[in-house]
């Protein structure tokens, strides 16, 4: 079956008003050019849920299209606090649920096995039950009499991810980091995929042990190469920190806006040929492809 | 001795002394925080060469250089297994398998409370901090609590933390053992001046000791919450001659780990200086 649509097709999966997923952790496989394209249709209202989010969801929130975010954490790292996170929270015009980091995984896993919630460890006296509390409930073991937490369910209408390949079926691999991928694409009601390339299902087949997310699941493939970019997807491309430290910079001289119009105007091609010159490229391959491993005395 | 060295060197030797080899405990590495991933690699090339480093959910990762715009390429090269969050999070951080995580925060206070979440009213903040992200997990269920600050003072080591993200309940060993919760050793802070420790919850932390050339009472001017302080209190050791060359020549050439001690345009310019280095490495291997 096939399943490929192009980037500019991701409006007839994504309404204003969804719950999206958003895939990636850390400064790591966002699907940064499906979130261009939201912020090109100006797809609003969304409930965004995110596990370790950066740019991806400061972005959104700067384009003004995120009601309400559902997250453990939103950051630039070292290149500062996410400013439109952080002035949205401020503002009070965003709606918050901070959940810690593995319980917001937990939740997308007992949304992916069909549960109404899972049950994990307890996270000693943390405030977020406190400020979050339709995520979490204590419970008692009914075997043991143990006092453990139950996580809420988490049941995006849709997700988005980027993975290293696809086939048209929908058939997803992956090689570098996953975050919680796997269980987000489980736990949605549609997925969609964004990928570095289509291949043949041949391709697939000849390592399945890299298919992390069999296509029954997946809605739509979408080929974008350079995808996750500014952040990093391994093993094709490095974290692009000079493009995230000018996205800083801009919010920092308040031309966020103007930045974000830019991203908003220009289609997926002309993005990379105005931000991904031939020595950006070269150099972001050679990161990603030659890092440098030191060697123990020991082994 | 290495007579000439930085505190930042200091700081990373201490924190290297929490990661051991022994058992099936693992170290992670979360969002890119030089620091603790420099005290993390020298620990892999002095003394604890087999202990497990899961960076990014590649499990088994190699000891790395550090780098800005390589460190998630740097985790996968060489790395022997690889999970999603999910089973990696029920393994180490909900489960039995958790040695080190270190945490830094905005704020932290005599129980032991990190707040990674607010500066102010959490409805209202003054600011807003990123989150947790694993933080409130790691602090419960990891053998060891470690957190470092790049400033020691009492806006940061304060009274009362604005929120708790997250705090380790109960500390006592005793009382750990009987809810059969992970031990390994106290909650640890070090700072620029000292290092702190608390392993009792109905006891203040104490000052381990205090770093050369710092005196007991600045640093408990220093402190927002009340400290134990013993007669005699104990010098940091001074990171050896052999720590400092591995830190400097090979773990960390670039010197990403000065990154922490920096703020504002200090932090952009030279964040800037270390990502051209970055960049010329990257040309100068095009180049062969």
């Amino acid at each position: 079956m096939n399943k490929v649509i192009a980037l500019e097709e991701l409006s007839s999966f994504v309404a204003p008003g969804d719950s999206l997923g958003i895939g990636g952790a850390w400064m790591a496989s966002h699907p940064m050019a499906a979130v261009r394209q939201l912020m090109r249709d100006g797809i609003g209202d969304l409930h965004v849920i995110g596990s370790l989010s950066s740019i991806d969801v400061d972005q959104l929130i700067g384009a003004g299209l995120v009601r309400e975010l559902t997250f453990s954490m939103v950051s630039l790292e070292a290149y500062g606090l996410a400013p439109h996170f952080r002035k949205a929270v401020q503002d009070g015009t965003l709606i918050i649920n901070e959940i810690s980091g593995v319980a917001i995984n937990v939740g997308l896993d007992a949304g992916a096995r069909n549960l109404p919630y899972l049950p994990m460890r307890d996270i000693g006296a943390s405030q977020l039950p406190e400020v979050t509390p339709d995520a979490f409930a204590e419970i008692t073991c009914p075997f043991t009499g143990e006092r453990l937490l139950a996580i809420r369910a988490i049941v995006p209408d849709v997700a988005i991810i980027h993975v290293l390949r696809a086939d048209a079926a929908g058939n997803c691999q992956v090689e570098g980091p996953m975050a919680c991928d796997p269980e987000l694409a489980r736990a949605a009601g549609r997925v969609v995929v964004t990928c570095e390339e289509i291949v043949e299902t041949e391709v697939i087949a000849r390592n399945p042990a890299t298919t992390h997310i069999p296509g029954f699941l997946v809605d739509a493939v979408i080929e974008a190469p350079f995808g996750a970019h500014p952040t990093t997807h391994i093993p094709r491309y490095g974290f692009d920190a000079w493009a995230v430290m000018e996205y800083a910079d801009a919010c920092a001289d308040g031309l966020a806006d103007t930045h974000i119009a830019q991203l908003a105007s220009e289609s997926e091609a002309a993005y990379r040929e105005r931000v991904l010159s031939a020595d950006k490229r070269a150099v972001l391959t050679t990161i990603a492809r030659n890092p440098k491993t030191l060697e123990t005395q020991g082994t | 001795m290495a007579d000439r060295y930085e505190v930042h060197e200091l700081m990373v030797c201490r924190i290297a002394m929490e990661m051991t080899e022994e058992g099936d405990y693992v170290t992670i590495l979360g969002s890119f925080t030089p620091l603790a991933y420099s005290a993390y690699m020298l620990a892999k090339l002095t003394h604890a060469p087999d202990a497990w480093l899961v960076g990014y959910n590649a499990i088994g990762m190699p000891p790395v250089e550090l780098s800005f715009t390589g460190s998630e390429a740097a985790a996968y090269r060489g790395s022997l297994a690889r999970n999603s969050f999910t089973p990696n999070g029920h393994l180490v951080h909900l489960g039995t398998h958790g040695l080190l995580e270190c945490v830094s925060s905005a704020q932290m206070d005599g129980d032991g409370s990190i707040n990674l979440s607010v500066i102010g009213d959490y409805d209202k903040p003054k600011v807003r901090l990123p989150g947790g992200a694993g933080a409130p997990e790691v602090v419960q269920n990891y053998r060891k609590v470690v957190a470092y600050f790049s400033k020691h003072d009492s806006r940061t080591l304060c009274e009362k933390v604005d929120f708790a993200t997250g705090r380790r309940t109960p500390i006592s060993r005793d009382r750990r053992d009987a809810a059969d919760l992970a031990t390994g050793g106290p909650i640890t802070i070090i700072t620029p001046l000292a290092v702190l420790t608390k392993d009792d919850d109905d006891r203040p932390f104490k000052i381990e000791s205090v770093h050369p050339g710092v005196s007991v009472d600045e640093v408990v001017a220093n402190t927002g919450f009340a400290l134990d302080v013993s007669t005699d209190v104990p010098t940091t050791a001074k990171p050896s001659d052999e720590q400092v060359a591995l830190l400097r020549n090979k773990i960390d050439p670039f010197g990403t780990v000065r990154f922490d001690f920096l703020s504002g345009d200090e932090r952009l310019t030279y964040l800037e200086d270390v990502l051209a280095q970055e960049w010329a490495r990257a040309e100068a291997h095009l180049a062969l």
